[in-house]
């Protein structure tokens, strides 16, 4: 079977609805909401097992299949895919424990806890893929909960506009994907990593060529690299807020772990020269979520932007394929989901105490509700890249990652500047909406609202700590990324597994 | 048995085709219909690999993938037909055009 953290998930996905219909009998509330919270938390346990074992061996092979059949359906975990999984986890752990309350005046949670594990647990999938057929079912499997949870409050107008876009859109990134995938396999005869990084490597041809930008498309629809990033503003806002948080903070992160692993392993830097391209799309990334963020009005449409803009510093860091750049980008991937979530999370909160999303009706409500307050106050300086706080760290070791590879590509010295300016301009609308929110006079939709309630503080002030922690002491954390940063570089390792 | 680069042709086709359905259509049951159409030219060109990988025989490895993307690419149709029809149940319409805030 799928490695222990993915069972789980699966486990308490399909007993979800079951547990749903008991609680409902026996009129016991919150059972299922504490039932998704246990399966999370037996994950992360079962997680730590396997990160130590990886932690030694580097690469583990598992196939899910229970027999070897050409390299197919096989899982191969190196550091990079336990740093993401361990992410996506993390999160969707805190989301769990964040919607018990904050899902509670919606109905049909048992649908909503078994989409949310399944999420997750296509996510992992994901993450821990050693050939396009796994990687194929689990990148499915984490798309189609994703887009019944955009549109899971089929009441109202927006979530089912959005939803439907976001399915279209998203659908046709698949449906390209799997186009590539099928060219692949006509050059390659196989569809796992290794042979491929074989057969791929040794001869560039015109195939391979349409297959690498097909497969750019693919995964660049689902981590919204500009082009292709116009589902992003509409589904994002339009989630429920906790599916937001998981959505900004680590399902378009999904997008960018297939970017990392296609680019890096099967189409390798030194033969298929892809830097320039991928850092003009990090550049327009960047440059279009920040400077559309500015002209928002709505808290959650701005925060979507700017994860366009975050996405675009991460892919920067894709394009320098070094083992500084890869670092930074992953551990930005970090800070990003940490404090994309954390925003999405209290802006949440706001919602669910203000009944709007508008920044003009929320001036001042920071000062109502302290705690939720301080919290996005932390979230957005962490975002903005200011000193103590996580996001500086990353963002800095992006731009110091370019300007040394500057030295032999001169034109990152541009690329790195440009990000400089970004940099600057994203301040700009994250002092913006620290300040509406929590230095104007409290508006009139404000003036009676409460604090945010337990659960959903315990998420936000952990994550807050988490920022302020990885700002103050970036140290093992840095030293995770790295790792995974030398793993997705030593391909070797990676493909002398399967190929003796 | 016909070269493979008929079937080549006949996918990139399907894809072009199931592309400008996307662009071009207004109607969601049609898009719906040309995300099925992109589908099945990866498919097709899967499936038409397969049976030219080896004279006289074909791999199983491309059929195990084309029946799996058959299977999601139904549950891909039943999440977006259940949308459009909530849309239906929302606007009266199936157009595009006519909800308010999509931008296409």
């Amino acid at each position: 079977m799928f490695t222990w953290p993915i069972n789980l998930l699966v486990i308490f996905a399909i007993t979800t609805p079951l547990v749903y219909t008991l609680g409902v009998k026996a009129s016991i509330k919150k059972l299922v909401d504490v039932w998704a919270v246990i399966g999370f938390i037996l994950s992360a346990i079962s997680f730590y097992p396997l990160y130590l074992k990886v932690s030694s061996e580097k690469v583990l092979i598992h196939y899910w299949v229970g027999i070897q059949f050409r390299g197919v359906a096989l899982f191969e975990i190196d550091m990079l895919s336990i740093f993401m999984a361990g992410l996506f986890i993390f999160i969707g752990l805190l989301t769990a424990i964040y919607s018990t309350r904050y899902m509670e005046h919606d109905t049909r949670h048992g649908e909503y806890y078994a989409l949310l594990l399944l999420m997750v647990s296509g996510m992992v999938g994901v993450a821990f893929a050693g050939d396009f057929f796994t990687l194929f079912i689990f990148w499915e499997v984490m798309c189609l909960t994703s887009y019944v949870l955009v549109a899971f409050r089929k009441e109202q107008w927006e979530p089912i506009e959005a939803g439907f876009k976001y399915l279209v859109m998203s659908s046709a990134g698949s449906a390209t994907m799997l186009f590539a995938m099928s060219i692949l396999y006509g050059i390659v005869g196989s569809l796992n990593f290794a042979y491929m990084h074989k057969a791929l490597s040794e001869s560039v041809t015109p195939w391979s060529m349409i297959s690498l930008a097909l497969i750019v498309v693919g995964f660049g629809v689902k981590a919204a690299v500009t082009p292709f990033h116009t589902w992003l503003p509409d589904a994002h806002p339009a989630a429920p807020s906790s599916i937001s948080a998981m959505l900004s903070g680590v399902v378009i992160k999904t997008g960018v772990y297939g970017l990392i692993r296609v680019m890096m392993l099967l189409f390798t830097p030194e033969s298929y020269h892809w830097h320039t391209a991928i850092a003009i799309l990090a550049v327009l990334s960047m440059t279009t979520g920040n400077l559309m963020a500015l002209l928002q009005s709505d808290l959650k449409r701005l925060l979507a932007f700017s994860s366009i803009g975050h996405i675009g510093y991460i892919i920067f860091g894709l394009s320098i394929a070094t083992v500084y750049g890869l670092t930074g980008s992953l551990f930005h991937v970090l800070n990003h989901a940490l404090g994309k979530a954390l925003l999405f999370l209290c802006s949440g909160a706001f919602l669910l105490a203000a009944g709007t999303r508008d920044l003009n009706q929320l001036a001042g409500i920071g000062r109502k509700m302290k705690i939720t307050g301080f919290t996005f106050i932390v979230g957005s300086l962490a975002l903005a890249g200011v000193p103590p706080l996580n996001g500086f760290q990353s963002e800095f070791m992006l731009v110091l990652a370019g300007l040394q590879v500057g030295a032999s590509r001169n034109l990152w010295y541009l690329f790195s500047a440009l990000m400089l300016i970004n940099i600057l301009f994203s301040v700009g609308y994250y002092l913006r909406i620290i300040q509406v929110v929590t230095l104007h006079e409290p508006s009139e939709s404000v003036s009676r609202v409460k604090e945010a309630p337990k659960p959903m503080l315990f998420s936000m002030v952990l994550i807050a700590i988490l920022c302020i922690l990885i700002g103050i002491y970036p140290g093992p954390f840095v030293n995770l990324a790295n790792q995974a940063a030398q793993s997705v570089l030593s391909v070797e390792s990676f493909v002398k597994l399967i190929i003796h | 048995m016909i070269p493979i680069n008929y079937y080549l042709a006949t996918a990139i086709i399907l894809y072009a085709v199931g592309m400008y359905c996307l662009a071009a259509k207004r109607n969601m049951i049609k898009l719906i219909i040309a995300i099925e159409i992109l589908t099945s030219a990866a498919n097709l060109n899967m499936i038409s690999i397969s049976s030219h990988a080896k004279p006289g025989a074909v791999d199983p490895l491309g059929h195990v993938f084309v029946v799996m993307s058959i299977v999601i690419g139904a549950c891909v149709v039943a999440v977006a037909l259940t949308i459009a029809l909530y849309a239906y149940k929302h606007y009266g319409t199936l157009d595009v055009r006519e909800l308010r805030r999509l931008r296409w």
